[in-house]
Parts: structure tokens; C-alpha cells; sequence
């Protein structure tokens, strides 16, 4: 697939990883700008705003999650942060700054691509409300799911919840982004509401609802909705 | 006490009198009696008899009265002119002078042997007094070179037997007597401790005094004891440690080096010119196979030393196990082996109270143990339900299984089946358990080895939240 020429900037200090990033986003069609400091991140995104950024989280003059809270103060362009195994706290905490998504240090080339076509692919994307996951079929504008065409019975609150993850296919979504989204400001911490509506969903649209193809949970901060 | 001494003073004055009376009285009767076959200057001897009587068991001055009181009535009622106390007969003025003379002699002389028996009496008792100090100081050095473990409670045991329940001590900074109990500070270098004796004890202030010096270094020695066996603990615990350690390290840099060595190994592989095509695939492969293995052993060893460390710290929420479980396999990467996992989990589970992110590495390392000990053919089930007031997952292999004699040691660090530690395997049960006890879960090996393994991962079954929205 290629990535349209869309510029990423990789904002890491690490020269082997900068080197391996570089060729494998490149190979991938995109074009890749450095930043090594936490400094440099923000003056580039701030003189030329690129399509997406890779962020490490342990810069030398500071720490990635002060780079994405700074620049969510005035954009929204894409961000995914490369964190360390073992840091979920650190993961979450980048999450709720603003990032988008994340990929734990060490990853594959096609984990990487996979988060960066995610958080690239735009709502409008081929002009089509609809989105198709093998035999599935969710429908934005008309609020429907099909399943080889048959309509399945999903309540509004299984749609709302299914629709956030359909409306950026492959991207995370948090706990606190759902609860927030389809119940409101004073929700965040329900989330065992999202585990009984999920689990219903599930059982509503998967073939085998204990061993989930569509609806991807990341343990302990959010779903997903797997596209490939 | 003042009191006490009166009254039984009283008692005795009163005895000894009745007990005199009595004597002179029967002698009295017998000269009656006799009056008429003898003379009376001959029946005089007979009071001789009461007094020495009296002296043996009442003492001197009892003898005294009962020969004067003797001397007495001899004369007021069998001597001549009767029922006066003048005597007409110069014989019978000699014979009462010598009944006199003898009883005050006899007298003193009983009276003598009488205190010295009560001073031999007395002095036994001192002894027998001694002695049972000695027992007592006896019982406690022998409970101290016994070397139990709480020198006060055991030689307190030896003393309550030796002092016959009377004496007791007790550590601790101020005295805490029982009713009506003495307390004595023993002059002790370390720690205070009291000695305390019943109030109806038979132990006097200055017996208490004798003993606390004694009892007093007999604690010292033990005090001095504990502490030189704390310090040899410590220091074995310290040995102990540091071998530990060093198997670790040995352990760690073995697992850590190989995956290295084969990385670099490929690299110089990839650099030669003569490598094929289908050999540069085989070589990435097995770099990425082994970065891996490094990623899942440092993985392991950080989750280790934070259990290790008590740095868990769980951030609980709501989890529903199918939940993390579905999570935990979409992230197995092999497709071949994510395919071999079968969850048979039916219906929902209840929510549990846990770290969601902490359980998909518990499932994370159950499941893939699971699929490293069982044949390649064989699946992977993960089963469970409700029961017993508690929520139960188990991941079931088809493996050999483990053998009853490490069905314990299997989850202690480093410890792994057959001795292959590949991917640092000799920890993720040790992981696993650490998490699930650290979320208040409870980890068991279920199964008998002949039909495979299955771990069981157990929490509380508690009230759900209410109102699902």
C-alpha cells in the first residue's frame, strides 16, 4: 500500500532506531523527517506541520508525553509513541496526553505500518460511510451493521460504541475516549460498563464471541477494531 | 501483720495456760488419789513430772508457773495444816524446796533443748528455702542453655515450677503486676525485667533480693545468646543472598547471551557475499526470532524484580477475564500457534476486582508455556467458570506434565521443566504467580501429569458494579 508521500516525523535519539525507522517508513512510500530532542520535535512540528509523528517517549531533554501534550495544544496532527516493555503506566499517561496510538519497543515493521495507516486513514476515506470487515459490514450514516447483508440487532448504545471504533479503523481507542464519547463527561471511570457492552457486541457480531476476530481488547486501556 | 502477730501471741498465751493447768491439774488428780499410801513430801516428785512436762512443750516460764502453781496446791491441800499455806513439818518444807529447785532447773534445762530445736528447725527450714532457690536458679540456667526461643517465657516456665506457681517474670518497660502481686526489677543490663511473687507466696522481700541477682545475669546470658544468634542468622541470610544472586546473574547473562550470540551471528551471515537468497530469509528469521526471545527474557526479568521488589502496585478495575484473554491471544503473534489456542470459556464470566494489563501477562506466559510443552498437533484450551465464591480460568496443555516431585518447586524463579530455560521460561510461572497474588488472586497447578497440565487462575467472586448504563 503506499503511504501517498505523507511526510512523519520521527522524533527519537537513538541513531540505530532513527536508521531503522527511516528505512522501513521509507520502503513503506513515506517521507521521513528527524528530530533527536524534545526541542527539535516541537520546532519542526511547529515551522512544518507533518502528516504524522513517531514519538519516543525518553528524549534527552525531556520526556515524549510533554512533546504531544505541547503540540495537542494547537494540533491534531497523528501521533503514535514508541514505548518500553513493561510501561503501561507510561502508555496510558502518553494516551491520555494526546497521543493515538502506540507501539511497544521492540515492534515489526508491519506492527509499525499497521498503527501508521491507522491513524492516517481519514473518516471520508473513499467517500464511504461504510465500513467492511470481511463478511461484516458497519454502516455509519445509516447506523447499521449487516453480516452478508442481513441486518444485525445491535441497542443504540452497542452501535455508539462499535461506530467509535469503526470511525478509525485499526486505531486505538481508550477507555476514558468511549466512556467520555457515548456516556458523557463523569463517566470515565465506568469502565465495566464498556466490558458488559462489549461482551453483547461480541456476541452480536463475531463468529466465535470468546475468540474475537473483530473487536481487539488491549488489556487495561482500550479496543480496537482489527482491519487486517 | 502487727494484728496477726497479737492474735496468734493471744492463741499461744492461752494454750500454754490450759496446757498447764491441765498437766498440774492431772498430777494434782494422781496425788489425790495416792494421798493416802503416800506421804506428801514423796508425792511432790509426781508435779516434777508435770512441770518437766510442760517444760518440754511450753518452755520456762510455763515450768515456772507450773511448779510454783504445783508447790501451791501441794501445799494448800495435801500438807499438813490443810487448806493453809503454812507448813507445819520441817521435812515438807525441805521437800517442797527441792520440787521447787528441780522444776526451775528441769524447767530451764527443757526449756533450752526446746530452743534449740526450734533454731534446728528454723535452720532446716532456711535450708530447704536455699535449696529450692537453687532449684529454681537450676531449672532456669538449664531452659537458657536449652536455647529456646524466648529465654523470659521459658525460664518464667521453670520458675512458676521450682517456686510452685508463686514466682513469675515478665518483660517489659514498666511492671505489670498481677492482683496483689510484688514486683521486683531484676538488675538486668538489657532489657527490664520484672520478677513477680504472689502476695500469699511464702517469699519474702530479702529471698526475692537473693535471687533477682542471679536470675538477672541468667537473662543477660540469654539476651547476649539471642542477639549472637540473630547476627549468624543475618549472616547466612546474607550467604544465602548473595548465592542466589550469583545463580541469577549466571543464569541471566546464559539466557541473554545466546540470543545475542545468534543475532549476531546472522548479521555476519547476511554480510557474506557467497549467502544465498533463501539463506538471507533464514537469517532474518532468526533475528527476529531471537530479538524476541530477548524482548520476552528482559520482559520477564523487569516484571521479576518488581515482584521481587513489592513494586506491583495493581491498577485495579473491573476486568472481565474472556475480555483480557481475547486481548491476550489477538497479541500472539505465530499464527500457527494463535491458531492451537481454543478458548471454551461459554456464557460470560462475572468481573473481577484486577489490573487487566497485569493479567494479560499472566495469560500471556501461561499460554505460551502452555504451547511450548504441548505437542505441535495438540490445542491449547482455556476452560473456566463459577464456583466455591470465586471466578476460575484454567489454560490446559497437553504436555508431559509436571511430576509430583516439583508440582511445588515450578513456580519458584528459574526453576523450569527438563532444564530448558529457553526464553526465560524458568520465570513465567514465578511472574504469573506474583501477579496473581498481587492482585488478590490465588495461581494452582490442577491436573495429574499423566493428561497434561492446567493452571488455575482464581479470584474472589465479588458483588458487580450496578447500573450497566
Amino acid at each position: 500500500m503506499s503511504a501517498g508521500g505523507s511526510r512523519v516525523l520521527v522524533v527519537d535519539d537513538e541513531p540505530q532506531i532513527v536508521r531503522g525507522l527511516r528505512v522501513i517508513l521509507t520502503n513503506a512510500g513515506y517521507r521521513v523527517e528527524e528530530a533527536t530532542t524534545k526541542q527539535e520535535a516541537l520546532d519542526a512540528v511547529s515551522v512544518r506541520p507533518p502528516d504524522a509523528i513517531v514519538l519516543d517517549l525518553v528524549l534527552p531533554d525531556g520526556d515524549g508525553i510533554e512533546v504531544a501534550t505541547d503540540i495537542r495544544r494547537w494540533s491534531q496532527v497523528p501521533i503514535v509513541v514508541l514505548s518500553a516493555v513493561g510501561d503501561e503506566r507510561q502508555k496510558v499517561r502518553a494516551l491520555d496526553a494526546g497521543a493515538d496510538d502506540y507501539v511497544t519497543k521492540p515492534f515489526g515493521s508491519e506492527e509499525l505500518l499497521a498503527r501508521m495507516r491507522a491513524v492516517l486513514r481519514r473518516k471520508s476515506e473513499d467517500g464511504d460511510s461504510a465500513v467492511r470487515l470481511g463478511d461484516l459490514e458497519i454502516d455509519l450514516a445509516d447506523r447499521a451493521v449487516r453480516r452478508d447483508g442481513e441486518q444485525l440487532h445491535l441497542t443504540p448504545i452497542e452501535f455508539d460504541l462499535l461506530g467509535k471504533l469503526a470511525e478509525h479503523p485499526g486505531r486505538l481507542v481508550t477507555h476514558r475516549q468511549l466512556l467520555q464519547e457515548v456516556w458523557g463527561p463523569g463517566y470515565e471511570d465506568e469502565t465495566h460498563y464498556l466490558r458488559v457492552h462489549f461482551a453483547h457486541v461480541r456476541a452480536k457480531i463475531e463468529p466465535d464471541p470468546s475468540n474475537p476476530r473483530y473487536v481487539i481488547t488491549e488489556p487495561g486501556i482500550g479496543y480496537r477494531l482489527r482491519v487486517e | 501483720m502487727n494484728d496477726m502477730r497479737s492474735r496468734f501471741s493471744f492463741d499461744r498465751i492461752a494454750a500454754t495456760t490450759l496446757e498447764t493447768l491441765a498437766w498440774v491439774g492431772l498430777a494434782t488428780a494422781v496425788v489425790a488419789i495416792l494421798d493416802s499410801v503416800a506421804t506428801p513430801a514423796g508425792l511432790g516428785s509426781l508435779y516434777l513430772i508435770a512441770v518437766l512436762a510442760v517444760a518440754i512443750r511450753r518452755g520456762q516460764m510455763a515450768a515456772l508457773a507450773a511448779a510454783v502453781l504445783g508447790v501451791l496446791i501441794l501445799n494448800y491441800f495435801f500438807i499438813q495444816p490443810l487448806h493453809q499455806l503454812t507448813i507445819a513439818d520441817s521435812d515438807n518444807v525441805v521437800a517442797l524446796g527441792v520440787l521447787l529447785l528441780a522444776a526451775l532447773v528441769v524447767g530451764r534445762l527443757a526449756g533450752q533443748s526446746r530452743l534449740r530445736a526450734a533454731e534446728a528447725e528454723l535452720r532446716a527450714e532456711q535450708a530447704a528455702a536455699r535449696e529450692r532457690e537453687a532449684v529454681m536458679l537450676a531449672d532456669a540456667a538449664t531452659a537458657l542453655l536449652g536455647g529456646t526461643d524466648d529465654l523470659v517465657t521459658a525460664i518464667s516456665a521453670g520458675l512458676e515450677t521450682a517456686g510452685r506457681g508463686e514466682l513469675r517474670l515478665g518483660a517489659s518497660s514498666a511492671p505489670d503486676p498481677q492482683d496483689g502481686e510484688i514486683s521486683l526489677r531484676l538488675p538486668t543490663d538489657a532489657r527490664p525485667v520484672w520478677l513477680y511473687a504472689a502476695a500469699s507466696a511464702s517469699w519474702t522481700e530479702a529471698d526475692l533480693n537473693r535471687i533477682a541477682t542471679p536470675l538477672a545475669r541468667l537473662l543477660d546470658v540469654a539476651a547476649e545468646r539471642e542477639n549472637a544468634a540473630a547476627r549468624s542468622a543475618e549472616a547466612e541470610a546474607a550467604r544465602q543472598a548473595d548465592a542466589a544472586k550469583t545463580v541469577i546473574l549466571h543464569a541471566v547473562s546464559h539466557d541473554l547471551r545466546s540470543p545475542l550470540t545468534a543475532v549476531r551471528t546472522a548479521a555476519a551471515g547476511l554480510r557474506e557475499e557467497g549467502t544465498t537468497d533463501e539463506d538471507r530469509v533464514a537469517l532474518i528469521d532468526a533475528i527476529e526470532d531471537e530479538s524476541d526471545r530477548l524482548t520476552r527474557l528482559i520482559g520477564n526479568l523487569l516484571d521479576l524484580s518488581r515482584i521481587e521488589a513489592g513494586a506491583v502496585h495493581p491498577l485495579t478495575d473491573w476486568c472481565d477475564l474472556l475480555d483480557v484473554i481475547s486481548g491476550t491471544v489477538s497479541h500472539i503473534r505465530d499464527p500457527l500457534s494463535s491458531g492451537r489456542i481454543q478458548i471454551e470459556l461459554e456464557g460470560e464470566l462475572p468481573l473481577v476486582r484486577a489490573d487487566a494489563s497485569q493479567l494479560d501477562r499472566v495469560f500471556s506466559n501461561l499460554i505460551e508455556n502452555g504451547l511450548r510443552f504441548s505437542p505441535p498437533d495438540q490445542p491449547v484450551r482455556i476452560t473456566g467458570g463459577v464456583g466455591a465464591g470465586k471466578v476460575t480460568v484454567r489454560v490446559v496443555d497437553r504436555g508431559p506434565g509436571v511430576p509430583g516431585s516439583q508440582r511445588s518447586a515450578i513456580f519458584e524463579p528459574f526453576h523450569s521443566a527438563g532444564g530448558d530455560r529457553r526464553d526465560g521460561v524458568g520465570l513465567g510461572l514465578a511472574i504469573s504467580k506474583g501477579f496473581v497474588e498481587a492482585n488478590g488472586g490465588e495461581l494452582r497447578l490442577q491436573g495429574d501429569s499423566a493428561d497434561g497440565t492446567a493452571f488455575a487462575v482464581s479470584f474472589p467472586l465479588v458483588e458487580q458494579p450496578a447500573g450497566v448504563g
